[in-house]
């Protein structure tokens, strides 16, 4: 394996290679930067101009778009609070509230470091254990996956602010999420005869608008000018915050690589169940969404791993792990090979020149985030009063190329009214973000796990791995609910 | 930058287009199948970028361009909806053959479940130039063949679970048409992808899964998938030893196919005119080795209008009273 290793790193130092693989990473970077741009159309937009190359190029190219997009959702969370990316909608939580005190630049290190390390322990894990995890994952059917969800949705009792309406809003993302064709039945909910419901809400348009355009709207009634943005000086080692954050990127890492192993569920997830472990995990779960630094080594540890490990079951069994890899895999049937349980043998030489071309992407990254951020701000380095709209123009372009659609452009605009009347409320948006993308998982899986045991219960609780993450969900609930009553009923028996 | 810079030039085409389709609405002339194309053409494509129906319509395109002497060509993903907006935009729009729809089977299944408001009155076939055969796969490890599966089946009826991609899909349908006409009484679990059907038959959670062959070639060449049963009136000339429906007295043929759609008042001379077009960019060398590369060659792809017509009528009197019983 090591050999194959450094003869994928041979393909990849040849000066032609090196080149494509810096300009996919720069084009990754607009992109993902880019709100609604997201990875899956620059592969599909870049993805006739690759027919001309070697197939070895081509996928280094491809998946270095890939890498590069992932990461750099985080630029414009971190810097305007909207997220380039699904997968960076987490950073935005912390990130935002950092720039807003004037913590720009440490943000956005501890973004791209916290990236850079999720990255590599992705990669590596990729290198190594392919074969063996492609297995493993198979074990996780509908059970496994229901469960996972629920672990996930308990921590709405865990983040901070009050609870109900931690639980209003988790609600409100789950009935969100039930808009459109019942996924098992093909009945229409909520779609009152409008055909662009029929397929739900988009993700996109959703986090677009709840966070990237009520914000311009909110700065904008407030005539809101302030501009934190002058001087960013992006600092990426800083050994008191890397302690400090230590514990999180482990954590969050390997919990982004497992995630990211299974197929069916993607880089957001993975960002949102790290970030909520972390909350959950954390001695003071109040500061998160203030700014903490945690708060951002989380998602960006677990979304960049997780993007890693969705190629696992791609290069092993042909699976996709998520929507970009999906697209992948087109380009490899486009390009007459067929992922499978056989190719990693019968193309070894080009997939381990791919996973060496990943591995360079992240210290690439690593090498070229700071200039490029440098280079951002400053082509953006004007009046608020210029650069809300130029926020808005790119988020009404983004939006419409996902599904070349004006009504998901309304749909957008209409969540920047609600995301901008429910923050006025103090209203978490976690807790809708969660709702939203944990929902249908949940639901679709309960009942699919319900339909392969004929309606029997008890395959939850028979089957090891689901039985040990709700036992663990169970349990975590209990004591985040029980523990503030024996505080209380203690503080009761204190003051006689 | 240069992306954006790409999808401003791309909404100002589209701009443009819409305006040339307002003003050409009027005049369309049966006399235009000479004179075509007369403005740029869109492919509208019903389905998300990257799947099988895109990387159909985007290696047609440059060979359309090529056939049509230099016409200029943009695709247009609308998968919402299953594909209806796709369907609706050409059913609405212009009949003067500017505006194509790639679409699959997917068309006929969503009419027939009632989620797609375009029918075939709306909108006409001009042909269909691919047909993934439809067969039924299970875990060798499970079923050695089609007998033992149809044993446990017929021994255990209910407890058989078969995956495939969501409701009224042609995995779905295709489903359908197998209990309806074997009688075994099996259920039916929709995943979001293949890919997740795939996994679950792989993991040995389902039984089976009915989809087209030629997304798991691979795992037939790994021994890890096997196909039992084709919904073929012949056996494919590279699984001499699977049985096919039709075999077992079943009435059933069933295919993935993947056509194209105009305006169904456009004039006849102008289908005419686009079919031959499509035959001609069908049975040439870079076509044929695109279906290969893809594995598309199990089946004759190409039924012209009039017959893919006949096709889609039965199939779509076959879907609504399977998809009915449901």
């Amino acid at each position: 394996m090591l050999e194959n290793f450094l003869g994928g790193l041979a393909v990849v130092m040849q000066p032609l290679n090196l080149l494509l693989l810096t300009s996919a990473v720069f084009i990754g970077f607009i992109g993902g930067a880019l709100p609604g741009i997201s990875g899956v159309i620059l592969v599909v937009i870049l993805l006739p101009v690759t027919y001309g190359m070697e197939p070895t190029t081509a996928f280094m190219v491809l998946t270095a778009i890939y890498g590069a997009t992932v990461f750099s959702g985080l630029i414009t969370a971190i810097l305007y609070r909207a997220p380039g990316t699904p997968e960076a909608v987490m950073t935005a939580f912390d990130g935002y509230p950092m720039t807003q005190q004037g913590q720009a630049g440490k943000a956005l290190g501890i973004g791209i470091l916290s990236s850079v390390i999720g990255g590599l322990v992705g990669t590596i894990t990729l290198i190594i254990f392919t074969p063996m995890l492609a297995k493993l994952a198979l074990r996780f059917s509908s059970p496994e996956y229901f469960a996972l969800a629920v672990l996930g949705l308990t921590v709405v009792a865990s983040l901070g602010g009050r609870l109900i309406y931690g639980l209003i809003g988790a609600t409100l993302g789950l009935f969100i999420a039930s808009i459109g064709i019942d996924p098992l039945t093909g009945t229409s909910r909520y779609t009152f005869n409008n055909l662009n419901l029929m397929e739900g809400v988009g993700l996109i348009p959703m986090i677009v608008g709840l966070f990237a355009v009520s914000e311009v709207m909110k700065r904008s009634l407030d005539h809101d000018t302030h501009q934190p943005l002058k001087k960013v000086k992006v600092k990426i080692f800083d050994l008191p915050i890397l302690r400090q954050i230590g514990t999180t990127l482990t954590r969050s890492s390997i919990i982004g690589v497992i995630i990211g192993i299974l197929p069916g569920i993607g880089a957001s997830t993975a960002a949102m169940v790290s970030y909520s472990e972390t909350v959950r995990w954390s001695k003071h779960p109040e500061k998160f969404g203030k700014g903490a630094p945690e708060g951002i080594a989380a998602p960006e540890s677990a979304n960049n791993a997780a993007a890693m490990g969705a190629l696992v079951p791609l290069f092993a069994l042909g699976i996709p792990g998520s929507g970009t890899t999906a697209v992948i895999l087109g380009a490899f049937i486009m390009h007459g090979l067929q992922p499978g349980p056989m190719f990693m043998m019968t193309h070894s030489s080009l997939i381990y020149a791919v996973f060496a071309g990943l591995f360079i992407v992240n210290f690439m990254i690593l090498l070229f985030s700071k200039p490029f951020i440098t280079l951002f701000t400053k082509l953006l380095n004007v009046p608020y009063s210029a650069l809300g709209p130029i926020i808005i123009m790119c988020c009404i372009v983004g939006t419409y190329s996902v599904c070349n659609s004006m009504f998901d452009v309304w749909l957008m605009l209409g969540f920047g009214v609600m995301g901008y009347l429910l923050e006025k409320l103090k209203f978490p948006l976690v807790s809708i973000i969660l709702g939203l993308v944990l929902g249908p998982i949940a639901e679709s899986e309960l009942r699919r796990a319900l339909s392969m045991s004929q309606g029997d219960i008890s395959i939850f609780f028979t089957r090891p791995i689901s039985a040990t993450l709700l036992a663990i969900a169970a349990l975590l609930l209990a004591v985040t609910v029980i523990t503030p009553l024996i505080k209380r009923a203690r503080m009761k028996a204190a003051t006689p | 930058m240069l992306t954006k810079l790409l999808l401003t030039q791309h909404a100002l085409k589209m701009t443009a287009f819409g305006v040339a389709l307002f003003s050409a609405a009027g005049v369309a002339h049966a006399d235009d199948a000479a004179n075509y194309p007369t403005q740029p053409i869109q492919f509208l494509v019903a389905a998300g970028a990257g799947g099988g129906v895109d990387n159909f319509a985007r290696v047609v395109r440059p060979m359309f361009e090529e056939a049509l002497g230099g016409a200029r060509i943009t695709v247009i993903n609308l998968p919402s909806a299953s594909g209806a907006l796709a369907h609706q935009r050409t059913a609405t729009g212009a009949p003067d053959g500017h505006t194509l729809d790639f679409a699959s089977t997917t068309y006929v299944t969503s009419l027939a479940a009632g989620q797609n408001p375009v029918g075939l009155d709306q909108i006409t076939p001009v042909a269909r130039m691919q047909s993934d055969v439809m067969a039924l796969f299970v875990n060798p490890e499970r079923y050695p063949d089609f007998e033992s599966f149809l044993e446990y089946a017929q021994a255990n009826p209910g407890k058989v679970t078969v995956g495939g991609t969501h409701t009224a899909s042609p995995d779905h349908v295709a489903f359908l048409s197998l209990r309806d006409a074997s009688g075994l009484d099996m259920s039916f679990i929709p995943y979001d992808s293949t890919g997740n059907a795939t996994a679950n038959v792989l993991g040995n959670n389902i039984d089976a899964t009915t989809t087209s062959l030629s997304p798991l070639l691979s795992y037939i060449e790994a021994g890890q998938m096997m196909p039992v049963l084709v919904f073929s009136d012949e056996r494919l000339e590279d699984f001499p030893d699977v049985p096919t429906t039709v075999e077992h007295g079943w009435d059933l043929t069933d295919g993935n196919d993947r056509a194209i759609f105009v305006h169904a008042d456009t004039p006849a001379p102008l289908v005419q005119r686009l079919e031959e077009v499509l035959k001609g960019i069908f049975d040439s060398e870079d076509y044929q080795s695109y279906a290969e590369r893809v594995n598309l060659t199990y089946r004759e792809g190409w039924m012209s209008s009039g017959e893919y017509r006949q096709r889609l009528e039965n199939n779509y009197q076959l879907y609504s009273r399977l998809l009915s019983n449901e």
